[in-house]
């Protein structure tokens, strides 16, 4: 039966482009899933027939770019994008792009940088995020006080979703208000509605200039007050990130303490006024040492760094991140609490404030940890106007507010959700709501 | 329950005072800013969240609609009762519930007008980037509703880039919270972007948490005047691709300009072809460069007059027939219809072109006011109401308009929504694949289909 789905599976994409043996498919793999076979397929066409057959057959389906979550797939398929990873277009006029999902979102910058573009989103895991799971992640990163959430560059898609059916909608227009929002909506619903198998996304010229400012501190209250001072007195830069010691000496193996990376961009005369008014911001707040980076390559070297700190984070890292939000002129406060629970954050094995959005990573000791510390941290954001993270974090804040009506009626929409698009649900059993 | 019951009860879930059933009072609430009308039920106004469950809940037992409404002013019929729908005014419900300038979120209630947070905003420098032109009246709970833009979007984007979270009534009665005061609270799906714009047929909004911003320190107006729309255009691609990008790029056409002129007297040249406000704003240090690199792209685009303003006084002047225009077109015909169209930039002078082309074969003026930085248009078709033949030729104009836009890359509805005014022509934008998710979402809401019943598509119960 199971070598009968995967001969038919063949002949819809092509022998060469499934792999069925266990051995050859673990590096396609992450998890302890055991699929049926990997495939890749090429073609919207390709993918529609993959789900219409995992559908007819009941077999589990999940996506990704250059991998795949084996989480619930045993006995499934593991779909791989990175055959469809091409740019189809790029409009100049309209400043947009459209691009196959499985193209990766590192190639996808540099290819855009050759063309004088911007693509803002930071990947999610810079070595292997693809431009799809870009958006079926979707999320806010550090520059999103400027560049808004990732989902404002989602501008139309085509998708297969669960049962086969194509979805296009959108166009280039930003403005678009007609009909439901499935544009947006899509994005962040991680596989679970649909494979994206074709993005529009809205890209941005550069901005004229950029340069980075890193101060050290040797205090972490002294940190957080330079940064509510540079929200006081109304700068805002693009990015503005604060890592704990342990988390900073492997961006710069020299950092003394704390350290605050601000990322400067826009017109000329205001950003270099801008750099040296911080830098004498933060000398007075008590920065050891002011370090203003224009060279572009030390620039680029800088945030390539934050990147893949931030992509560990994601994966390497994720069983053990814990991440909230309060308000960024709450930072200093809720750091304060925070070490009642958590001891000198200091000597943490790490701590990643992105300042101007008021959100905080924590890397707990170990994964084991995190249900309780949730519920504590929860609780202490809560008291500052702020929450954990999604969907646990919502599911924390019902709990607190012993709402679990208020649950009851978040879960029941989700799933319903859920099962309208996909009833059988074959998609992403990995993903849990 | 019969209607009178139904009544009784809405009076003693909201109180007597808080209830409109009389037929000739309700035809205030029976209508918006397009030619529909309709008469329900009743209207009622809550004053709270446990309002708003218990008319849900009373409308799940008794079988009767729900029809949210905030000032009644869109362009959708969007808030057309018909007799089996209680209109439910969230007017009454408008506090703002909290300022909190250092973390950048305010919390409202829906029926607070949009004018009247700014101005609670501005006492502290801040303000909240979505301005519709009908800002003064409109209510941020209908700006949510239709996902309204308006002139600064381009820069600053629409309605729904400023909602963190929401509390809502669904139509089961409960209560939730989407979102939060953060980007990062969504409970997975982005339940915030599903129901901002669905035009109150999800969920009823009873607080919004929203996203503001200190006022820029700096702003600079200037005015293009051009003999060819084409010139306009240009300016408009160049000034984005010199990666400047402007709040404000207004334009308004030959018909436009004239008619602003017979109402103002102003001085605008009768013949131009097209007349562009360009407004940029920022760090104070950087206006001189780019209101230097907008001037040398209008001089390239054969601008024949260019001013900058000065002085407040002068930014009030070259806004004057931007201010003026809507009304300024009621000396020509009595009745005007204000379409919302979107192309992409590129597409922008064919649209203009092809909009001439429509009016001349439908027979009607047609003036152009257009957002040009993001291809918004709102065509102004020029009719007299009581000409029966005339109406019927502005329906087919407006059909002939959306069908343009849709071919040329675009959609129907840029920042008006659909309701019922542009719900037959929905097929023409959507496939029927698109069409069923838009009812999976519907039904995953409203099964029973409770709420502005009718609105954006048929359903079948
Ligand atoms: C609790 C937790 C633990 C984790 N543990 C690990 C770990 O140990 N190791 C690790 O590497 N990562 C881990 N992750 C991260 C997770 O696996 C990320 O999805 C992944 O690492 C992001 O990079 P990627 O290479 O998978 O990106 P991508 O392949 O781009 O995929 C990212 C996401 O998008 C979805 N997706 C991709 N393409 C499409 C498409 N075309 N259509 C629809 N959806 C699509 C995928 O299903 C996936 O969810 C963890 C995450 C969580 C929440
Ligand atoms: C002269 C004029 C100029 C205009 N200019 C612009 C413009 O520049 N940009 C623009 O985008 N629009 C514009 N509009 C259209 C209109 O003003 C907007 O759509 C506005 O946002 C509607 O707000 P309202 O309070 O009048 O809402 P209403 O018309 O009462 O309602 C709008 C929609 O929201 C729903 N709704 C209202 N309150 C709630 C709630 N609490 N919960 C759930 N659903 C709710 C309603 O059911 C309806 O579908 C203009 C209109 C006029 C007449």
């Amino acid at each position: 039966m199971s070598n009968e789905i995967v001969n038919r599976i063949k002949g819809l994409v092509g022998e060469d482009h499934v792999v069925d043996s266990p051995a050859g498919m673990v590096r396609y793999l992450k998890g302890q899933g055991q699929p049926l076979a990997v495939v890749m397929p090429g073609s919207t066409v390709e993918v529609a027939e993959i789900v219409k057959l995992a559908n007819k057959e009941n077999l589990k389906v999940a996506v990704g770019g250059l991998s795949v979550e084996s989480r619930g797939l045993d006995g499934g398929l593991a779909m791989v994008m990175s055959g469809m990873n091409q740019v189809l277009e790029i409009d100049h006029a309209n400043l947009t792009a459209t691009v196959q999902p499985g193209l990766s979102h590192a190639e996808f910058s540099r290819i855009l940088a050759e063309q004088n573009l911007v693509f803002p989103p930071e990947p999610y895991a810079p070595k292997t995020g693809s431009v799809g799971g870009c958006f079926a992640l979707g999320g806010a990163d550090s520059q999103a006080f400027q560049y808004m959430p990732v989902r404002t560059y989602l501008l139309g898609y085509e998708m297969v979703l669960p049962n086969g059916d194509i979805l296009e909608v959108g166009n280039k227009c930003i403005k678009n208000v007609s009909g439901y929002d499935m544009i947006h909506f899509a994005v962040g619903s991680r596989g679970t509605l649909g494979i994206f198998t074709r993005l529009l996304v809205k890209l941005l010229p550069p901005p004229a200039v950029k340069m980075a400012l890193v101060a050290d501190f040797a205090s972490l209250p002294k940190a957080c007050q330079a940064i509510a001072t540079l929200i006081k007195r109304r700068i805002f830069p693009t990015r503005l990130n604060l890592l704990n010691p342990t988390l900073a000496a492997r961006i710069d193996p020299g950092a003394k303490g704390n350290l605050v990376m601000v990322d400067l961009t826009g017109f000329k005369n205001s950003t270099e006024l801008l750099a040296e008014e911080m830098a004498g911001i933060f000398h007075l707040a008590g920065s050891g040492e002011v370090r203003i980076v224009k060279e572009a390559e030390a620039y680029a070297k800088l945030w390539q760094e934050w990147l893949d700190l931030r992509g560990e984070l994601n994966t390497t890292w994720a069983e053990r991140v814990l991440d909230f939000n309060v308000g960024p002129m709450k930072l200093a406060a809720v750091l304060q609490a925070l070490a009642d629970i958590t001891g000198d954050l200091a000597a943490y094995p790490g701590l990643v404030v992105e300042g101007l959005l008021g959100r905080v990573r924590l890397l707990l000791p170990a994964a084991g940890e995190k249900e309780e510390m949730a519920v504590k941290v929860n609780t202490l954001a809560m008291s500052f106007g702020g929450n954990v993270s999604g969907n646990f974090g919502s599911k924390l804040v019902c709990r607190a507010y012993n709402d679990a009506e208020m649950w009851e009626g978040i879960e029941s929409l989700l799933g319903q959700i859920r099962r309208q698009f996909d009833p059988k649900g074959i998609l992403a059993p990995g993903v849990s709501l | 329950m019969t209607d009178k019951e139904i009544i009784e009860q809405l009076k003693k879930i909201v109180g007597e005072k808080n209830v409109q059933a009389d037929k000739i009072g309700l035809t205030s609430y029976g209508y918006d800013a397009t030619l529909l009308s309709g008469v329900g039920l009743a209207a009622v106004f809550p004053l709270s969240t446990e309002h708003v469950v218990k008319l849900v809940k009373l409308a799940n037992e008794a079988g009767f609609s729900l029809i949210p409404r905030g000032a009644g002013t869109n362009l959708s019929g969007g808030t057309i009762p018909d007799e089996r729908s209680v209109t439910v005014n969230f007017n009454r419900m408008k506090k703002i519930l909290d300022i909190d300038t250092d973390n950048f979120v305010a919390v409202v209630e829906p029926g607070l007008v949009n004018f009247d947070l700014q101005a609670e905003l501005e006492k502290e420098g801040f303000y909240y980037p979505p301005d519709p032109a009908s800002y003064k009246a409109t209510t941020l709970g209908g700006n949510l509703g239709e996902c309204s833009g308006g002139p600064r979007c381009f820069k600053y984007g629409v309605t729904r880039d400023y909602i963190l979270g929401l509390e809502v009534v669904l139509p089961n009665g409960k209560v939730i919270q989407t979102g939060g005061r953060n980007f990062n609270s969504e409970p997975e799906y982005d339940l915030t972007r599903i129901i901002v714009g669905s035009e109150g047929t999800l969920a009823l909004i009873t607080k919004i948490f929203l996203r503001i911003l200190p006022l820029p320190a700096a702003k600079k107006t200037m005015l293009a005047i051009y003999n060819r729309v084409e010139d306009a255009s240009q300016t408009v691609s160049d000034i984005v691709a010199a990666g400047i990008v402007p709040t404000t790029l207004e334009m308004m056409d030959n018909l436009l300009i004239n008619t602003a002129e017979d109402a103002t007297g102003a001085g605008l040249p009768r013949d131009a072809g097209a007349l562009l406000i360009i407004e940029i704003d920022g760090h104070p240090e950087d206006m001189d460069e780019q209101v230097e690199t907008i001037a040398g792209i209008c001089k390239k685009a054969r601008v024949r007059e260019f001013k900058i303003a000065r002085t407040a006084a002068e930014v009030d002047q070259l806004w004057l027939a931007r201010r003026v225009v809507i009304g300024s077109v009621a000396r020509r015909r009595p009745s005007y219809s204000l379409q919302d169209i979107t192309v992409p930039r590129s597409m922008f002078p064919n649209m203009v072109s092809g909009i001439l082309q429509i009016a001349k074969e439908r027979n009607l003026e047609v003036g152009i006011l257009a957002h040009a930085g993001d291809g918004n248009m709102h065509p102004l078709v020029l009719f007299d109401q009581r000409i029966e033949e005339e109406v019927e030729r502005v329906h087919l104009a407006e059909k002939d308009i959306c069908t343009l836009a849709l071919e040329l890359g675009g959609t129907m509805s840029g920042e008006h929504g659909i309701g019922l005014l542009k719900k037959k022509y929905i097929t023409l934008e959507f496939s029927p694949v698109a069409m069923d998710c838009f009812a999976k979402i519907k039904n995953s809401f409203d099964p029973r289909h409770l709420l502005n019943p009718g609105k954006i598509m048929n359903l079948q119960s």
